[in-house]
């Protein structure tokens, strides 16, 4: 066995996603993306409509594609790594898992777990000003780390969390702390029950440091829409972290916690994973309970895991993963150790991901994309073939009409999920003389603008007559995205594009244009309808900010195959060269 | 309220959502006859003359959220907006495909016994309540609508 060297990727052999197109379709094709897609139409819908026979041969794409023939096809520009943020070190480790190191040290005694627990909760507190991303810290979390020393002093078998502190989206109930969903209509609210992803955490050992701030009920793409407080991006503190899982993204990126959770309804794991330069998986629907996750839209709701390296979110997610006789989604397909399949680096040969088939998703690399996210996602392209995989380009149709599918979709599951909330056994209750008074006044006085909205739009694409219009015509489209994914997977092993047509923006740049920050999920939300896992992993970064800001590449797979996508995305970020993914905030500290 | 759903965070309910009270307007399902037509178009239709466009004090009161003034002008370009581009799919010929409940990832279908179970944390339940007096949950009087 040897240890692998990649030399930095080499000649593009992906000419396909090079740069701007020419533009055959008799317009001008712009390059950058300068505003966002018109609030009428979503414009990549237009596109391909008009552009279609053009651009797209009726045939499929033959596999493999002769690579002289895509160099002609788009020669237009090899468009060139953009300038190196100051993030790129030629001789940069790849990140080790967090998990096992604390492991190794509470075994082999060289550190304590309350002398652990207090350095991160040291580093919560003086990031946390800037960052905001906690809504609660818990007050026994060093007591708990106490409890772990005596654990490990009494000799007896530490469970596989034992000592990580781990955050919590606030949407997921946990008995002990307030349990907000990011809204004020549960400000003071104590859940009487942990969810299960909850107590099978705490089953395993870990310590829960915090509840983690979010977009109200997990909807939005930013945290703005929390009722309390906008979290920060660690590398750009002027910046988003993404959402809605915000909170636990920005927390696992600025080393607050070692580990975090979050929820992904459409995209709210994998687009902040992105922003702040972590790793973010979404499991296949049904793999993880969402029992004790405050509901937002049933049939596409996950609970999702953020890590700072690919083995500990795999560690995570098996301690999560699992039927529970709770929620009656939830599948019984039997969990693996997924963190055991991870070899490490000494042990990889120097293909291996020989045979792996890749499909870039043609919908994801051309307009309305930021061109320093597409160089991104080509280098993690090449690199791919460089570790052997046959990386090819597939085209998903009706990937465009996921994302207004999507928000009826959501919408209306949320417009019910939500009337839940009305003041009488929970949460904020409005003064009212009679009872309508009292459901409206609560409703109004306590949800935030973002979710009085979407529950109108919902109210309103369920309303009679306009079921067979919208609702219905959203759930064929999901059985029409559903089979171009599953025809996708069964000529690939894995599907690759950007996890946000953009790097993280500014706060307040989308607040007031629905329709722009809901564009932004156009690279998630189809995974969503399809229930299919995908993991994101850091790949790169675009100017911006002090260090630059990250870049994360999206791996979809087929239904349960996560320990395909972990094994995939653990060889990718341990062969990665040139970039550490550390904020700068946290050398700051 | 118009709305109800199975209560409980495991089940999917939405096969058993019921539409109380007046339906907001009826009109012809004017999809299947317009969609065929527009198959080839590049720009989007809606049936704009059978769907009406959102009446938003109409479903504020339908969602229960009594909405200011100020707020009904704030949404409602934003909702018309929004549902305008929702539009969208009435372009897209959907014949003979089903529509998905949900993803469908072999999520077992065989329910849990139906045995009642007793929850053991009670006191957290019922100290939840805002308005609580033993064994009541308290609301205010019911008025019938003028």
């Amino acid at each position: 066995m040897y240890s692998i060297r990649v030399s930095p990727p080499g000649p593009h052999r992906f000419a396909f996603f090079a740069g701007p197109k020419p533009s055959l379709c008799g317009e001008r094709v712009s390059a950058r993306r300068s505003a966002m897609p018109s609030p009428i139409q979503n414009p990549r819908f237009l596109l391909y409509h008009r552009c279609l026979p053009l651009h797209f041969p009726p045939n499929p794409f033959p596999f493999p594609p002769n690579p002289r023939r895509l160099l002609h096809r788009s020669t237009a520009a090899l468009s060139p790594q953009p300038a190196p943020a100051p993030q790129t070190l030629t001789s940069a480790v790849p990140p080790s898992s967090e998990i096992l190191s604390i492991r190794e040290s509470l075994l082999s005694r060289r550190k304590t777990a309350a002398e652990i627990a207090a350095e991160y909760l040291d580093r919560l507190r003086r990031t946390e000003q800037q960052l905001r991303s906690f809504l609660h810290v818990s007050e026994t979390a060093m007591r708990e780390a106490e409890e772990v020393d005596g654990l490990v002093e009494s000799g007896a078998e530490l469970g596989p969390l034992t000592g990580v502190l781990v955050a919590v989206k606030d949407n997921i109930c946990t008995a002990d702390m307030p349990s907000t969903g990011g809204s004020r209509i549960l400000g003071s609210y104590r859940p009487a029950f942990d969810a299960t992803a909850v107590k099978r955490l705490r089953e395993a050992g870990a310590i829960i440091v915090g509840k983690t701030n979010l977009d109200e009920f997990g909807m939005g793409s930013t945290t703005e829409s929390s009722g309390f407080q906008v979290t920060t991006n660690p590398w750009d503190v002027s910046r988003v972290p993404g959402g809605s899982s915000g909170g636990s993204a920005a927390a696992v990126s600025a080393r607050q916690c070692v580990v975090s959770l979050g929820s992904d309804t459409g995209g709210s794991v994998r687009q902040p994973a992105s922003f702040c330069g972590v790793v973010g998986m979404k499991p296949t629907y049904g793999r993880v309970s969402r029992f004790g996750l405050m509901a937002y839209a049933s049939s596409l709701d996950v609970i999702g895991c953020f890590g700072s390296s690919v083995v500990d979110a795999a560690i995570l997610l098996s301690a999560i993963s699992g039927h529970d006789r709770l929620d009656a989604t939830s599948s019984k397909h039997e969990v693996s150790d997924y963190a055991s399949q991870l070899v490490s680096l000494d042990h990889l040969e120097s293909k291996p991901l020989k045979g792996l088939r890749v499909g870039v998703i043609r919908e994801t690399i051309g307009e309305g994309v930021d061109l320093g996210v597409m160089s991104s996602v080509q280098a993690a392209a090449s690199h791919l073939e460089q570790l052997g995989s046959i990386v090819t380009e597939v085209s998903l149709p009706s990937f465009s009409l996921g994302l207004p599918a999507y928000y009826i979709l959501a919408s209306s599951e949320a417009s019910s999920n939500l009337s839940r909330y009305d003041g009488v056994r929970y949460g904020y209750q409005a003064t009212a003389d009679e009872l309508s008074s009292l459901y409206g006044d609560s409703r109004a006085n306590g949800l935030g603008p973002e979710v009085k909205l979407r529950i109108l739009m919902g109210t309103y694409a369920l309303s009679a007559g306009y079921y067979d219009a919208y609702y219905k015509r959203a759930q064929q489209v999901r059985t029409l995205v559903r089979k171009s994914f599953k025809d996708a997977l069964d000529k690939n092993d894995i599907l690759i594009s950007p996890a946000a047509p953009s790097a993280a923006y500014k706060i307040g740049e989308k607040t007031n244009d629905p329709l722009a920050m809901y564009a932004g999920d156009i690279m998630t939300v189809n995974v969503n309808l399809a229930g299919l896992p995908a993991l994101v992993v850091p790949c790169g970064f675009v100017e911006g900010g002090p260090a630059g800001l990250p870049v994360g590449l999206q791996m979809i797979g087929a239904a349960f195959h996560e320990g395909k996508l972990l094994r995939v995305g653990h060889i990718f970020e341990q062969t990665l060269q040139n970039h550490r993914f550390i904020p700068p905030l946290l050398a700051e500290t | 309220m118009l709305f109800s759903v199975a209560a409980g965070s495991g089940a999917i309910a939405l096969c058993r959502l019921v539409l109380w009270g007046s339906p907001l307007r009826s009109w012809p399902n004017c999809a299947a006859h317009r969609s065929r037509s527009r198959l080839s178009s590049s720009t989007v239709h809606r049936c704009s003359a059978a769907l009406q466009p959102p009446d938003v004090p109409r479903l504020a009161d339908t969602a229960r959220i009594s909405l200011s003034s100020q707020e009904v002008k704030e949404f409602e370009p934003k909702i018309s907006q929004v549902i305008d581009w929702f539009g969208q799919l009435q372009a897209v010929n959907l014949e003979s495909i089903e529509p998905s409940l949900r993803a469908d990832t072999e999520v077992s279908a065989s329910p849990r016994e139906d045995f009642p179970e007793t929850f053991e944390n009670r006191e957290a339940i019922i100290s939840a309540v805002p308005s609580y007096s033993d064994p009541y949950i308290k609301v205010p009087k019911v008025l019938n609508k003028e």
